[in-house]
């Protein structure tokens, strides 16, 4: 089960690099963005099976991020990645359509086991797509 | 000029139809032989008594008393299943029109939300530009300028409230086919908990998870239930005032699972109970509340296939429990 593609959008640039190593460590394609700009236009290039996405980045946070994503990209699931917990961004999280929450620091095997899951929802998804014509 | 209320479309046929039921001849014709039964046993049993009454007083006695006992019995049967049918048909009607209303009410509310979304955006955009400009001016620290720049500022702040409105609105009315997984139900509502505990601190209200680390995967669409947990948790801290408590526990059986949300909170008024769900129903304040939190919630759970019970004690607090299948499509839970 490594055939999996992430995209990690956070504008910590030391987040990104430790948790790319550990995801490549389990064969998980990973690649980043450190600004909701830049994640779009990875998004047009290519596709990825889930987006892990800082709720807070300058310019374009991450909720208008995962609006955008769930909009272009819907096939693509998205975990949000938090600091500070807040009821008002989970809630706005959550109904803009985001898969789970995770909250910074975040643990390794916790977040790596809710990609799997998002993942599978998404193989689920792109199933019954499938099915349904 | 009264309007006329009736729909145009063979007025004769409805008139039949509603003449044939006030009359009784749709249940006639649908209950023949039971109905003649129930008319002419009872007359046929009571001539013989009479008959018999020449001939036999005793034998007549006992016949009438059977005839007594028959036609009570009969018109009790017959009052149950009329009143009955009644309720059924009451409790059918009833559901049809909430379904219909909640049908009508999402179509219409996702249609103006759509058209008032651009408005808004726009309106968003001008004013983020005046600011600019504002901001570039000479002599913007006069009072003048530092009252404009108060009023774009409040202008931003109710246009931002308006596109959180539409955007629920959007939310509410989106068709969603779950998609089901095995879920870890103590984790999901442990993870939302966490979402919620820092404002449950301010508040010093305890947010206790009561949960069973043995509890069987659900299957289920995770991210459709995390959305259900977080409204149900949010509006009990809504309810609880400064150092109550909210307890979150679960239960399971062969075939369903409970997650039921506790709290010792102002609790609902009676006549609001059969509210709750319809949208647009608040208690709070303009900009606390837009009263579509639990109609989203009732919709989520329809869809998955179980049910959201409530009880509540005003003044002590309220329970809300969400009931699903343990085996998902096993028909809807009762
Ligand atoms: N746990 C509770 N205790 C007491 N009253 C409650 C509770 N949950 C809901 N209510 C009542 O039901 C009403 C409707 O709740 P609902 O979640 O649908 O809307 P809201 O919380 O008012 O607004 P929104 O969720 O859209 O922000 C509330 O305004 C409140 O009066
Ligand atoms: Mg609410």
């Amino acid at each position: 089960m490594s055939d999996i593609s992430i995209l990690l959008v956070d504008d910590e640039t030391d987040f990104v690099e430790t948790m790319t190593k550990r995801f490549r460590i389990r064969k998980i394609d990973v690649a980043s963005a450190s600004n909701g700009p830049d994640a779009l236009n990875l998004l047009e290039g290519r596709e990825f099976d889930v987006a892990i996405l800082d709720v807070r980045m300058p310019g374009m946070d991450g909720l208008e991020l995962l609006r955008r994503i769930r909009a272009k990209h819907p096939l693509t699931e998205v975990i949000m990645l938090t600091g500070h917990a807040s009821l008002e961004t989970g809630m706005q999280g959550m109904s803009l359509g985001a898969f789970d929450y995770v909250l910074k620091p975040a643990d390794f095997d916790d977040l790596l086991d809710k990609v799997r899951r998002a993942a599978e929802r998404r193989a689920l998804n792109v199933r019954t797509r499938h099915a349904g014509g | 000029m009264s309007a006329r209320v009736t729909p145009a479309a063979d007025p004769g046929r409805a008139a039949r139809e509603l003449f044939s039921r006030a009359t009784g001849a749709r249940v006639w014709r649908e209950n023949r032989l039971a109905l003649w039964l129930h008319f002419l046993a009872p007359p046929t049993l009571a001539a013989l008594a009479a008959a018999a009454a020449f001939a036999n007083p005793p034998l007549a006695a006992l016949l009438a008393v059977l005839v007594l006992a028959l036609s009570a019995a009969s018109a009790r049967w017959l009052m149950t299943r009329l009143s009955r049918a009644e309720e059924a048909k009451d409790s059918l009607t009833d559901q049809l029109i909430q379904s219909q209303k909640m049908a009508a009410v999402g179509e219409l509310s996702a249609g103006i939300a759509h058209e008032i979304n651009n408005p808004i955006a726009i309106i968003a955009q001008e004013a983020e530009w005046a600011g600019h400009l504002l901001a570039k001016a000479e002599k913007s620290d006069t009072p003048d300028f530092t009252e404009l720049r108060d009023s774009l500022r409040e202008i931003r702040a109710q246009v931002d409230r308006c596109g959180g409105i539409t955007h629920k609105l959007l939310d509410f009315a989106r068709r969603r086919e779950p998609v089901l997984q095995d879920v870890d139900v103590t984790r999901l509502i442990d993870d939302m908990a966490r979402l919620v505990d820092k404002e449950a601190s301010y508040k010093d209200v305890a947010l206790v998870r009561d949960l069973p680390q043995d509890l069987p995967l659900l299957r289920t669409d995770a991210p459709l239930l995390r959305q259900v947990v977080l409204n149900l948790m949010t509006n009990a801290l809504h309810a609880v005032d400064k150092g109550g408590h909210i307890t979150v526990t679960t239960k399971v059986d062969d075939a369903h699972m409970d997650i039921r949300v506790a709290d010792d909170g102002c609790g609902i008024p009676e006549e609001n109970m059969a509210k709750l769900f319809t949208p647009f129903f608040t208690t709070k304040a303009p900009g606390q509340g837009t009263g579509l939190g639990l109609a989203l919630c009732h919709n989520l759970v329809l869809g998955m296939g179980g049910v959201i019970l409530v009880s509540s004690r005003p003044g002590q607090g309220s329970v809300f429990t969400v009931r699903l299948p343990r085996v998902p499509g096993t028909g809807a839970v009762r």
